[in-house]
């Protein structure tokens, strides 16, 4: 009777530590099963960054085939272009994280494609120590010879294929090492020039005159002018509540049509077709050339900075009209802008990553060209393109003319709260059968005209001769 | 069956094998032969142990080895893995183990006679548990270890033994009297103090070691036990409700007075406050498991060294992470397995003694195995104290043995009913 009872309690024990048991277990598999990826891909868990340090990172190609990044050996990174490709490639290191194509494309050098790491001894039969190359876009020589014909202004260069939406180039100065980033990272975020910045792609910058040419497609658009008309350039316009508009350098373009007007840079046309247009057709404007809407790739951008049209008075909608305000863009949107009158009104998706290879060759991943915006007809896209050619003959584009290659092109002198104007050249040139689009901006340096005008064609002259 | 019976010890050592195998090959072990007459030797006690162990007993004993094994196998492979210079040290310890699990299941009859002398057990429990205040040596953050010359030891680990000794000896003999309702204070009802004296000084000695030698694991295991094993004789609630009072009035005020006491709460309620401070191995420790996921990253391809102590304390974590959920629960189970033996062979023995005996060597086991997996998974409150037989520590490879042999010694048929 008293050991019946023993072992009666002994098992009331032994079902309470089964409940226990069974509380933990259940435990145990909601921390494994449904709290596993959480636990496992939180920024904490340096787990993720041990298993990419044991893989033999992949190279970055540029278009072809030369190596931009490669690793010898598991750890190290080498750049062998250094700083002129260095808003390109980006930069990777331990402590201070990654940049450009070692970021995006992080996941495609390291291989993981698929995230097996988590699938015990059967994983293993699929990851590899090696990752994928990622060939680029880029062409070494187009960004070689842009760097170099920057000089050591501070500024960008942007070369796209008008007809791919291929980006031949991205060209960013001041630039930095990638090779001895993380010896030079702190000396690196105190310059006041901010090297890290990529100014291709992450620069806003007042756009100034360059803007003109989609003010002229859109005035023509919305039938606010005809090629015919005849604006009259005093040299100032009177915007009303004491405000006069006066044209750069105190210039008199007299009587002057569109075509003479963009060629020429007139404020005063442009300011005019601006005010006539008002804020809501200049806003459908900006919306139709896609300067609200993202790229949605790879590539890394800061968002145009548009003014609130509904609240601008008639001061400032003259001054979006020549590009200032408060209005803020990239290179990169302007070699955009560029490419679409050189591609019959066609904005291709601008793309930087062309292939995935896999270590055995194999081509996983492949970039799939495609339009991004039809932005104006093909007829009016080459009136404008045949003004912007007007422009580098006999307007102030002139220092870009090349004989026996068509080149086109719009300057930009724009004004900014930072010192001295901001110098604009984009356009576009026929170059071995391609449709080269691009947009030079040299930060403080003075009129597009004469700083960033020679800079394109310093560019396509040497391009040809390559 | 019976006389084939080593043909179960085939599976960990398999464990073994295939643990080293891959060590090999992944040059984890490489340059370092040493170990190889070490695992001969274990090999060869372990099947010959098992032969030995076959006779005379009832089928519960003949899967306890084995099952130690199995626990020993993953427990020398992940030691291999995680700490290569302590793997030919916990082989030894695993050779010494078996040695005195051999001499207790051998000369239990003899042992047996001990049991007569419940107070001496008491007083050797006492002083085991006390001695760390008088010569001890703070180790990873405890006072709860004895260094003499090289060898360091954990008295903790043998009081363990000597509890489960004394509460069997003591409650089988003075159930009757604790039984006895004689006062009742409110809703309990208590026999006189100096029946109960005995209790209440363990549960004393518990929420001390928990204070003074920041041992918060063994002071849970302590208490644990002698609550169990004080149903298991009497089945009185009250001494459970009037523990658990104990149990809260000292955690409250251990906590109010005692910052390590905060601490560990403070990081077991949100470990994500601090993650690199204070929480962090706890924070690490739920990132292996989280990692591990399912099926785990394969043995030898985690990265279970971001756990401090990962080969002691936190080898349940390194194992989760490698092996998965598949892994963990498999362990698990088999502490389940091998607790739920332990009761059967208490459901079989005769007297009350031995009873109570088994009983609390299968508890005390479960308790330990469970205090750890759940600390170690932020189930509960993080308590360092080792994994029976898998953690490194030769003390408690060495205790953990002891405490099965009691289980083994118990299955003999003379003692049982079947």
């Amino acid at each position: 009777m008293v050991k019946r009872s023993i072992k009666k309690y002994v098992w009331h024990s032994t079902v309470f530590l089964f409940g226990c048991f069974c509380c933990l277990l259940i435990y145990i598999i909601y921390l494994q099963v449904i709290k596993a990826d959480d636990l496992a891909s939180n920024p904490l868990n340096q787990r993720t960054t041990a298993v990419e340090a044991d893989i033999l990172r992949g190279s970055i190609l540029d278009a072809k085939g030369r190596k931009l990044a490669f690793s010898s050996q598991v750890g190290s990174r080498s750049y062998p272009m250094g700083a002129s490709m260095a808003p390109v490639t980006g930069y990777i290191g331990e402590k201070i994280g990654n940049a450009g194509v070692e970021s995006f494309a992080n996941r495609q050098l390291l291989g993981l494609t698929e995230n097996l790491s988590r699938l015990g001894p059967i994983a293993q039969l699929f990851v590899s120590d090696k990752g994928n190359d990622v060939k680029l876009t880029i062409d070494a020589d187009v960004q070689q010879t842009a760097y170099k014909a920057l000089e050591n202004h501070r500024g960008a260069v942007v070369v796209l294929d008008a007809q791919t939406g291929a980006v031949l180039a991205m060209v960013s100065r001041p630039s930095y090492d990638p090779n001895d980033i993380e010896a030079d990272w702190e000396t690196l975020n105190k310059q006041t020039d901010s090297p890290l910045l990529n100014r291709a792609s992450q620069g806003l910058y007042p756009p100034g005159s360059t803007l003109k040419v989609m003010i002229a497609d859109a005035a023509l658009k919305e039938q606010v002018t005809d090629l015919q008309e005849v604006f009259n350039c005093t040299g100032h316009l009177d915007l009303g509540g004491g405000y006069i508009l006066q044209e750069s350098h105190g210039a008199v373009h007299g009587k002057v049509n569109l075509e003479q007007a963009l060629t020429e840079s007139c404020n005063i046309t442009f300011a005019t077709l601006a005010m006539r247009m008002g804020a809501t057709k200049l806003d459908n404007t900006f919306e139709r050339y896609g300067f609200r809407k993202k790229l949605g790739n790879e590539i890394i951008e800061s968002m145009p900075h548009l003014p609130e049209f509904s609240k601008l008075n008639q001061g400032d909608i003259a001054q979006v009209g020549i590009g200032q305000s408060e209005l803020l863009v990239t290179p990169l949107r302007m070699a955009m802008l560029a490419a679409a009158f050189a591609n019959h009104g066609v904005i291709m998706q601008p793309y930087l990553m062309d292939e995935v290879i896999t270590p055995g060759g194999i081509i996983i991943e492949k970039n799939q060209q495609r339009q991004w915006l039809q932005v104006t007809s093909p007829e009016q896209a080459g009136l404008v393109d045949a003004f912007m050619e007007k422009v580098v003959l006999q307007g102030t584009g002139t220092a870009a003319r090349i004989s026996g290659i068509r080149v086109t092109g719009k300057t930009g002198t724009a004004e900014n709260s930072g010192g001295d104007d901001h110098a604009w050249f984009i356009g576009s040139a026929d170059v071995r059968g391609r449709k080269l689009a691009f947009a030079i901006l040299m930060e403080n340096s003075g009129g597009g005209g004469t700083e960033a005008a020679p800079i394109a064609k310093k560019i396509i002259v040497d391009l040809l001769e390559k | 069956m019976r006389n084939k019976s080593w043909l179960l010890m085939f599976f960990p050592m398999g464990i073994l094998f295939l643990g080293i195998g891959t060590l090999i090959l992944k040059k984890n072990l490489i340059g370092n032969s040493e170990f190889l007459p070490w695992v001969a030797a274990v090999v060869v006690s372990a099947f010959c142990l098992q032969v030995f162990l076959q006779r005379k007993r009832n089928l519960l004993a003949i899967w306890i080895f084995p099952l130690v094994i199995y626990f020993s196998s993953i427990g020398l492979v992940m030691i291999a893995r995680l700490k290569p210079e302590l793997f030919i040290p916990q082989l030894r310890w695993l050779l010494i183990g078996m040695a005195v699990f051999l001499l207790v299941v051998k000369y239990a009859d003899r042992l047996q006679e001990f049991l007569s002398y419940q107070y001496i057990l008491g007083l050797c429990c006492l002083i085991l548990l006390c001695s760390p205040f008088l010569f001890g040596t703070e180790i990873g953050g405890s006072r709860n270890w004895i260094v003499f010359g090289p060898f360091q030891m954990q008295p903790s680990e043998f009081g363990k033994i000597f509890i489960v000794l004394f509460l069997a000896a003591y409650l089988s003999e003075h159930k009757n009297v604790l039984t006895l309702p004689s006062k009742r204070f409110v809703f309990l009802y208590l026999p006189p103090l100096r029946f109960i004296a005995p209790l209440l000084c363990i549960w004393g000695i518990a929420i001390l070691m928990f204070v003074l030698q920041k041992d918060l694991g063994s002071a849970l295991l302590f208490f644990g036990i002698a609550v169990f094993m004080t149903y298991m004789a009497t089945g009185s609630r009250s001494y459970v409700f009037l523990a658990l009072a104990f149990f809260i009035i000292g955690a409250v005020v251990s906590y109010f007075l005692f910052g390590h006491v905060r601490v560990r709460f403070a990081v077991w309620l949100n470990p994500w406050a601090d993650p690199n401070g204070q929480a962090y191995q706890v924070v690490q420790s739920l990132f292996a498991f989280g990692t591990g996921g399912i099926w785990g990253t394969g043995f030898a391809h985690g990265h279970p060294f971001f756990i401090p102590e990962v080969h002691t304390d936190f080898i349940f974590s390194a194992i989760a992470e490698e092996f998965g959920l598949v892994g963990s629960m498999t362990i698990i189970l088999a502490y389940f397995i091998f607790f739920y033996l332990g009761i059967r062979i208490a459901m079989n023995c005769k007297r009350d003694i031995h009873i109570l005996l088994a009983a609390g060597c299968a508890t005390i086991f479960f308790l330990q195995s469970f205090i750890i997996i759940a600390g170690v998974t932020k189930f509960l409150p993080m308590t360092g104290i080792t994994l029976p037989f898998i953690s490194y520590g030769g003390s408690s490879m060495v205790s953990s043995f002891i405490l099965a042999g009691f289980l083994v010694a118990l299955s003999k048929k003379e003692n049982t009913g079947g």
